[in-house]
């Protein structure tokens, strides 16, 4: 499937679940298909951490739904997180991990054994059963709602088999945030909509 | 009850007083009484992580849902996290506190922390990231300190816990 498919597919099944999106393409495709300046935020300088950011986030607010979107690039790096996201079992968190087997937000880099690793089996293999994988657009929107079904006990975590950005992909643009301002959005929005406190000051 | 109990409650009495929810660790033998004590207090969460770098991502997640929370972990821990330090809670401006085994100080018996003992401060010190000592339990109040240090400065802040503090 391609990838700003798959990601506009998803952005329209959006309602008010907080995104979390990795370095690298999935930020760049996440800003392509929302332009979302405030519910999302663009971890761009951490690979391997974004569902790690985004399981503290979900155990913060745990009747907030997250996204969290990492590439497998940022994924071989710590696959252990998953040990973590099983041990945690949360449900409000769905981890996508955006398979385009390669280094891509590095032109299209090669990804060590990428013809062979199996992302759902070693899900699975660190006890996580809720595990989904789609290959084609057409399964992603058949399969879509159990994927966010709200009625689930556990933790989801989505593989998503997409086609490396092309040549004129990459050069969409990067979400334009200084990463503060960033924060600042992100954390508003979170202090209106989920009543919380962050930064110990209302404005 | 034994020192090293003592101590472990009175650290976890300060993260209470923090209004941290949330330990993230790695274990290191000097803190594993802490740690226990962590497991017993269902004042706080405690998340064993797989890898250091796990426990900062947690930690600014967290921040960023109104979450206290701390980063426990050894010193060579300390040392594998400067990438996710540095991307994350620099460039976001996300505050962490972090608390840490002062290894390869005078006292460690252990001979592979050397290299823990020659630059863990000096590369502290090159990452301006600061960092507080801990060696006596009248202390443990920086704990606190450097919490609300961090939060002000949105900035990590490291407390650094010596032998002679925990064993």
């Amino acid at each position: 499937m391609k990838y700003l498919d798959c990601f506009r597919f998803i952005a329209s099944r959006r309602n008010n679940e907080l995104v979390i999106t990795s370095a690298g393409n999935s930020g760049q495709a996440w800003w392509e298909a929302t332009r979302d300046t405030e519910a999302s935020f663009y971890l761009d300088a951490s690979m391997s951490l974004s569902t790690m950011f985004g399981s503290g986030l979900a155990l913060a607010l745990p009747h907030q739904k997250i996204w969290a979107f990492m590439g497998d690039g940022a994924f071989c790096m710590n696959p252990g997180m998953l040990m973590v996201e099983r041990q945690l079992d949360l449900p409000n968190l769905v981890h996508f991990l955006v398979s385009n087997r390669g280094y891509g937000a590095t032109s299209n880099a090669d990804l060590p054994n990428a013809a062979h690793n199996d992302y759902s089996a070693l899900a699975r293999s660190m006890g996580l059963t809720r595990v989904f994988e789609f290959g084609e657009l057409s399964e992603l929107q058949t399969g879509f709602a159990q994927v966010v079904d709200p009625n689930v006990s556990g933790h989801t975590f989505v593989v998503l088999e997409v086609e490396p950005f092309s040549a004129a992909d990459q050069k969409l643009e990067q979400p334009p945030f200084d990463a503060p301002e960033l924060k600042y959005r992100f954390g508003r929005y979170v202090e209106r909509t989920a009543g919380c406190n962050i930064f110990g000051y209302k404005l | 009850m034994g020192k090293q109990e003592d101590v472990a409650r009175r650290i976890v009495e300060e993260f209470v007083r923090c209004d941290v929810k949330l330990i993230a660790s790695l274990p290191d033998n000097w803190i594993a009484e802490l740690i226990s004590e962590l497991d017993r207090d269902d004042r706080v969460r405690h998340v064993p992580v797989n890898r250091e770098e796990s426990a900062i991502g947690l930690c600014a997640g967290a921040y960023m849902g109104g979450m206290g929370s701390v980063a426990l972990m050894g010193a060579s821990g300390l040392m594998t996290v400067l990438y996710a330090i540095t991307k994350i809670n620099y460039s976001y401006e996300i505050p962490l506190l972090l608390v840490t085994t002062l290894r390869g100080a005078p006292g460690d018996h252990h001979k592979h922390h050397i290299s823990n003992g020659l630059y863990l401060q000096p590369v502290l010190n090159a990452i301006s990231l600061p960092y507080m000592i801990i060696n006596e339990p009248e202390d443990l109040g920086t704990i606190t300190r450097a919490y609300h240090h961090s939060r002000t400065f949105s900035r990590p802040t490291v407390v650094a816990l010596t032998r002679d503090l925990l064993k």
